[in-house]
């Protein structure tokens, strides 16, 4: 196999953990914000987040590394609208990931100690959950990803 | 460097693939991640986490191996009309695809019967998710690099 063929395949590889992980968050994410669930169990459906933490890590570093030297290595400019597109996305979703995954692992902290106090129904937690700011954050980060897949695809500028 | 030369028509159904076999991949990962929680625990967290294996089995990982799959036909039929010249890349598809369908339907019954807490296929439930996340893995390389290409 060609560079190339290992390139295209470890790039493809850090989109499949980079969206796998977005979307496992995001489906634990809306099971414990479609139905009102005692702290306990949302404490272990964020619990379960942790998953994919490691997965959307890896798949950052390995989109934007290997996809970078594939740049290079198809001979493509860096500067084309689609690359650099792709790249400001992936920037601009990182930084609202990054503010979504602290927001969530101070919910997660949330429920767990409402969880040992009793498990009683919290309209904290429920606003935090629910919060319209930190949900447009958390959806908004997850569909820049895919939209850097379409880019990836349609190739807009070549 | 097929991917420098591709038709602008191929591209919708390409999308539409990757992104149904990237919903497959989080989506089973899921399904393993809640089946293996809800193996053990009190019969309230095994209930609930088992229900809940279920409906993401159901109502995520099946709509989303149906887009992978589909779409991958209408590629195909983009790429290879009628079926000639099918590189072996694509038949690494099939046979992942093709067992992994089957593999789906009875992680979903399984899932199905295992929602009551005295069930005894709750632990089968997680582990068929593994074997299919290991055959998606071998269909990505094969898609990606496309070895013998």
């Amino acid at each position: 196999m060609s560079l190339y063929q290992w390139l295209l395949f470890f790039h493809v590889t850090g989109a499949f953990f980079l969206i796998g992980g977005i979307v496992i968050a995001g489906i634990l994410n809306l099971a414990a914000i479609v139905k009102d669930r005692p702290p306990s169990q949302v404490a272990t459906l964020y619990g379960l987040i942790r998953f994919a933490v490691p997965l959307i890590g890896v798949g950052l570093v390995l989109t934007l590394a290997i996809g970078l030297w594939l740049v290079h290595n198809v001979g493509y400019s860096y500067g084309q609208t689609w690359i650099v597109l792709a790249i400001v996305l992936w920037v601009v979703a990182s930084a609202l990931g990054n503010i979504d995954g602290k927001y969530q692992r101070r919910t997660g902290e949330l429920a767990q100690s409402l969880a040992a106090e009793g498990d009683a129904p919290s309209t904290e937690l429920r606003a935090r959950l629910r919060n319209p700011r930190a949900l447009l954050i958390s959806y908004g980060s997850g569909l820049m990803a895919f939209a850097v897949l379409g880019l990836m695809i349609w190739k807009p500028g070549v | 460097m097929l991917a420098l030369v591709r038709p602008d028509s191929w591209n919708l159904p390409l999308f539409l693939h990757v992104l149904g076999a990237t919903l497959t991949f989080g989506a089973t990962t899921t399904v393993a991640v809640l089946g293996f929680a809800g193996i053990q625990g009190d019969r309230e967290r095994t209930a609930w986490l088992r229900s809940l294996t279920f409906w993401v089995s159901f109502g995520i990982l099946v709509p989303a191996f149906i887009l992978m799959r589909g779409t991958a036909l209408w590629i195909l039929d983009k790429e290879f009309p009628g079926g000639h010249n099918e590189p072996g890349w694509v038949n690494v598809g099939f046979a992942v695809s093709e067992p992994g369908a089957l593999l789906v339907i009875v992680m979903v019954i399984l899932a199905w019967f295992s929602r009551s807490p005295k069930s005894r296929v709750a632990v089968a439930v997680p582990w068929l998710a593994a074997i299919l996340l290991a055959g998606l893995a071998v269909a990505w390389f094969a898609m990606s690099a496309k070895p013998g290409a």
